[in-house]
């Protein structure tokens, strides 16, 4: 392979479509990783779940979203031709994380300056992905 | 190409180049105007392009079997007919928001801090009066980065008539969720799971109807359609989480 081959593979290796899988392998993670008190987001799912908690699924709803948010950006780096179909499927993964966001943030506003490195990432994730679904639609391929 | 081929054609084109005095071929205005509508409407040409993925994948056929386009993409003859139908989205939209106690924000509704059972009828009145807001508010927003962006001004009033369709799926979510709240079932965990992902998929169900309106009204590519309605709907989002602390 020649320089300039390598070259060109390597800038068609960090194309934007990574951005995407970034961006929802991040919000996976976050879900794991310290939120409020020590807590990480599935700690506080699975104790609300045992003491019988009312919408203690909404606390999954990260996971859920950078899962389907990773199925999207997957689609999308398997065929350049599903551009549509992958906004279309990151923009239903990041409707749960606007409704967690919309739920969460209100009722703990007053602990997120004590809040843990997953919040932060939660929110660089949704930043991150909708930074992905602009770079989609403005692609010229 | 021998010199018969090319009077041939030249002869086709008659009507749009003429032979000027130094033997050179230029325009007529005929031919000015075609080659002007031709430019100006190259984005309209490319606008019906999908990809030959997209357009077979089970999701957009999914999408576009929900979407009505006899009433987005109407004729001049049923505009009437068009208009009823939209307004009696609007009417049953607004009924059905003030019912719920929802405040609505272009697509997102946002409970009332009060206990909904306990609601006056002023209360109620006055959330059916944001919902009609709220959709004058969306519309507005629409048009005018339509204008903005990509500099598209024209078939407004058409876009204004066919614009309460896209809150089809918005009105349907309304009624679902009424149906819930005066039954008590929203009260179970996995209804209220269901309610919370039914309205994700009718958000997605309009911000698609919008896309498919901007592209048929608006003549938008479907991406810039897209760009349109997700920053909007993002917008929103950041509207409604600053109004919800």
């Amino acid at each position: 392979m020649t320089p300039m081959n390598y070259k060109e593979k390597s800038l068609n290796f960090l194309d934007y479509r990574l951005v995407g899988l970034v961006g929802s392998i991040i919000l996976i993670v976050s879900e794991f990783l310290t939120w409020l008190s020590e807590f990480s987001l599935f700690d506080i799912y699975i104790f609300y779940t045992i003491t019988r908690v009312e919408q203690s699924f909404i606390f999954l709803f990260p996971l859920i979203s950078g899962i389907i948010c990773l199925i999207a950006s997957l689609l999308i780096i398997s065929n350049l031709e599903y551009k549509i179909n992958s906004v279309i499927i990151t923009s239903i993964g990041l409707g749960f994380l606007t409704l967690f966001l919309v739920d969460f943030i209100p009722g703990e506003l007053f602990y997120l300056s004590k809040a843990g490195i997953g919040f932060y990432l939660c929110i660089a994730g949704f930043v991150i992905l909708i930074l992905h679904i602009i770079l989609i639609l403005i692609s010229k391929e | 190409m021998s010199t018969g081929t090319i009077y041939h054609h030249l002869d086709s084109l008659s009507q749009l180049i003429e032979q000027g005095k130094n033997k050179k071929y230029y325009l007529t205005d005929f031919g000015v105007h075609a080659y002007n509508s031709l430019k100006e409407n190259i984005e309209v040409m490319e606008s019906s392009k999908f990809s030959k993925g997209d357009y077979n994948s089970p999701l957009l056929k999914f999408l576009f079997a929900l979407t009505p386009i006899k009433f987005i993409a109407f004729e001049e003859k049923d505009k009437k007919y068009n208009a009823v139908i939209s307004f009696a989205i609007l009417i049953i939209g607004t009924i059905l928001c003030g019912l719920n106690g929802f405040y609505s924000l272009l697509l997102f509704f946002i409970k009332t801090s009060e206990d909904i059972y306990k609601l006056t009828l002023i209360s109620h009145v006055v959330l059916s009066v944001i919902f009609i807001v709220n959709f004058l508010l969306y519309f507005l927003l629409v048009e005018l980065f339509c204008r903005l962006f990509y500099r598209k001004k024209g078939n407004t009033f058409n876009f204004f008539l066919s614009f309460p369709i896209i809150l089809y799926p918005m009105v349907i979510y309304l009624f679902i969720h009424f149906i819930l709240l005066s039954t008590g079932l929203i009260r179970i965990t996995y209804i209220n799971f269901l309610d919370t992902v039914l309205l994700i998929f009718f958000q997605i169900l309009s911000l698609w109807l919008l896309t498919y309106n901007l592209k048929v009204s608006k003549d938008l590519k479907i991406e810039r359609g897209l760009i349109i309605a997700l920053l909007l709907h993002y917008g929103s989002f950041t509207v409604v989480l600053l109004l919800s602390i």
